[in-house]
């Protein structure tokens, strides 16, 4: 596609703002998803967009079970709410793994700092919207530590999760209250030490690396829009 | 001193913080003159931390509240917060350090040249790329001193930075600190609990009293080990560590408070092996905490599990309380990951390393009643807290205490139903005497009356205190028991 490099493990090598632009054309593709023949199109411009150009081993593979159980609950209420009807029930179920796939799969090869770098060179969009941005992307990975620490200390403590559903779950909202307000915590402390190194006051600020544009960039962000057109363009066609 | 140029300068200053009926600090005036090297020391809640906040500008902007008097600084201001994980905002270190640069609006060439520059003034000789979460505890200090740094500040501002380090850490991040200012007109304020090390480096101590006054200013001379008496006195019955001032003696516990209902465990470790997993955008990273280790620890006595950051001593404790499966090897004695919650309460007690991640009520009296109740075993409320001197706030909710406050908190919450195995993670790190004195006096007697008791630490107070020892790869402190070293490996 570029001469030098090729095709397979591409989603690699391109830029962030690509990368979220994809996961949102699965928005746009999603919604040209009407019948069975447009859903089929959809999901399998998806799935061949995936299998060639994602590279292998990206992120847990565990993430696309948060796929399956949309889809599979989706699909369950719309054949329990929708007459019975396999066909309906089907398309919806796919519509689902289009609008959620792209974005599941990509999210592992953002960069936080590259997509602002992106978002603030390239789009222009204001620098203190996007580097707040690209600081909670950054500490995303610092939830799963605290909602670790805050149910080991409930267990500890003899109130940790009981055996049934109603007790799990029950442990599982006190638990997310507690990382929402360790969240919260973090965030001022956070915006404390940004502010201390002059994010408060920076009205031009400058950006240390460049946000660059390559011909994979454009290639595979073509590749994507042509595929999100693809349901508009069984529609047209049948 | 008196003829030095001003670099900063705080006049009339009063703060009350958002939800707080007192202010923190009120009506304060202080000078700091270029170059001039500051240690501001006081008791627990005096405002230290607030002085910082008002000098790099952040009290009413970032913290919301009520501001009045005037703050004046002269040049960039570069400050170093105590937990340096809240401060970091890139992904990559280079990227981190040229935050500020950046902020300053300075051209490409500029901010990496100012990055590479301080990074190398800290002594972090990383590829710029490297990941900031592949650092170290010391680490991420060091880069937030460089973060600092390279805004080329006036006035430089550290709020407990070794507080969380062990001893070896600790005097590297000094270094780094004294190595970066070193024959610069860069002031320095520094927050410290142990002011001890940092005496040489300084040319004047201010002492905060509680409400955020200023009680004296000194020079360091005046707190080394051997000066007169006067405000070492003063500062220590404050609950201020001093060089040369020895530990308070622990807390007296009633046998009433710690004794468990039966013996406390004989407690067997072989061979244990651990990995610990984090999960997150990218994938999972298995690293191993334990790598084989062989420990005893025996009824009725406190041990310390001690070794360098990174040897796993949270590991094992949090692996002898229950929390972590482990990959080989085992332990006889202590509840295990397949424990229901009540059985693993009723049989061990775990104090965190952070006491805010051990706290579930809404009012102190519910956090310190609550496991209690849901064992079915009595708890006197009022004897514990008395104890702990927070009996003023039976009805403060636990997140408005102070940071002493909250740790002797969570240690009655945690260790209030008497159980028989007690385990406590890095339980003195950043307390005043006071607090310290309370750690120390639970542990030691929970043991003295047969529980079986382990803490986690890189404290040689609380270590001296200890009648058994478990070392963890090398570690300064000696011991009489070696077992084999945490190795990390990343899958």
């Amino acid at each position: 596609m570029t001469g030098t490099t090729g095709v397979v493990g591409a989603l690699g090598r391109v830029n962030s703002l690509v990368l979220v632009t994809l996961g949102l054309l699965g928005l746009v593709a999603s919604l040209g998803v009407r019948d069975l023949a447009s859903a089929g199109v959809a999901l399998g411009a998806c799935l061949a967009f995936g299998l060639l150009l994602l590279p292998r081993g990206t992120g847990p593979a565990a993430r696309f079970l948060a796929v399956v159980v949309a889809v599979a609950s989706v699909a369950w209420s719309t054949w329990l709410l929708g007459g019975h009807d396999p066909t309906v029930a089907a398309v919806a179920g796919m519509r689902i793994a289009v609008l959620a796939l792209p974005g599941v799969a990509l999210a592992p090869l953002v960069d936080p700092s590259g997509l602002a770098d992106q978002l603030g060179q390239r789009l222009r969009l204001p620098a203190r919207f996007v580097v707040g941005v690209a600081a909670a992307l950054q500490r995303f990975e610092r939830l799963g530590e605290v909602w670790e620490q805050a149910s080991r200390a409930r267990r500890s403590r003899g109130v940790g999760p009981g055996r049934g559903p109603v007790g799990r779950s029950r442990h599982a909202a006190s638990v997310t209250f507690a990382v929402l307000a360790a969240t919260l915590r973090d965030a001022t402390a956070m915006s404390v030490a940004m502010d201390a190194r002059g994010f408060a006051a920076a009205h031009a600020r400058t950006w240390a690396e460049p946000a660059p544009w390559t011909r994979t960039d454009t290639a595979v962000l073509a590749l994507g829009a042509v595929a999100a057109a693809l349901p508009y363009a069984v529609l047209v066609v049948r | 001193m008196a003829s030095r140029e001003v670099r900063a300068r705080l006049r009339g200053l009063r703060w009350r913080p958002i939800g707080r009926a007192t202010p923190a600090l009120d009506d304060l005036d202080l000078t700091i003159g270029a170059g001039e090297r500051i240690g501001l020391v006081g008791p627990s809640g005096a405002g230290k931390s607030t002085v910082l906040h008002a000098l790099a500008g952040v009290l009413g902007e970032a913290l919301p509240g009520e501001l009045s008097g005037t703050v004046h600084v002269d040049g960039a201001v570069g400050l170093v917060l105590q937990d340096p994980g809240a401060a970091v905002v890139a992904g990559r270190i280079g990227r981190d350090v040229a935050f500020g640069p950046e902020n300053a609006g300075l051209p490409r060439d500029e901010i990496w040249r100012r990055t590479r520059h301080a990074l190398d003034r800290v002594g972090l000789r990383y590829p710029l790329e490297r990941p900031t979460s592949a650092l170290s505890g010391g680490e991420l200090h060091r880069l937030a001193l460089a973060g600092a740094l390279a805004r080329a500040p006036g006035l430089l501002l550290l709020d407990e930075p070794t507080a969380m380090l062990d001893p070896e850490a600790a005097a590297e991040v000094r270094a780094a600190v004294v190595g970066a200012i070193d024959g610069t007109d860069t002031a320095l304020v520094v927050v410290d609990h142990h002011v001890g090390p940092w005496l040489e480096h300084l040319d004047r101590v201010v002492v905060l009293g509680p409400g955020g006054r200023i009680m004296h200013e000194v020079s360091p001379g005046a707190l080394h080990d051997g000066a007169a008496a006067g405000p070492r006195d003063e500062l220590t019955r404050a609950g201020v560590w001093l060089p040369g001032v020895p530990p308070p003696a622990p807390l007296d516990v009633p046998a009433s408070l710690v004794v468990p209902d039966a013996a406390g465990p004989e407690v067997a470790v072989d061979g244990l092996v651990v990995d610990l997993t984090t999960r997150g955008l990218r994938g999972r990273t298995s690293t191993r905490a334990l790598a084989g280790v062989d420990a005893r620890l025996p009824a009725g006595r406190l041990t310390a599990v001690t070794g360098p950051s990174g040897a796993g001593k949270s590991a094992l404790v949090a692996a002898l309380a229950g929390h972590l499966r482990p990959a080989a090897g085992g332990v006889r004695g202590a509840p295990s990951r397949d424990a229901r919650s009540r059985e693993l309460a009723r049989a061990c007690g775990w104090v965190p390393q952070h006491p805010e991640h051990g706290l579930l009520a809404l009012r102190v009296r519910d956090e310190v009643e609550l496991t209690g109740r849901r064992l079915g075993v009595p708890v006197d409320v009022e004897a514990v807290l008395g104890l702990l001197r927070l009996d003023h706030l039976v009805d403060a909710h636990p997140f408005r205490l102070s940071g002493g406050e909250q740790r002797r908190l969570a240690l009655a919450a945690a260790l209030a139903h008497r159980p028989g195995l007690v385990l406590l993670d890095e339980p003195t790190v950043g307390q005043d005497r006071r607090t310290w004195a309370a750690v120390a006096g639970w542990a030691t007697a929970a043991a003295r009356h047969g529980a079986t008791v382990a803490a986690s630490t890189h404290d040689a107070d609380l270590v001296a205190l200890a009648d058994h020892r478990v070392r963890l790869g090398r570690d300064p402190l000696g011991s009489d028991r070696a077992t084999s070293p945490g190795g990390v490996v990343t899958a």
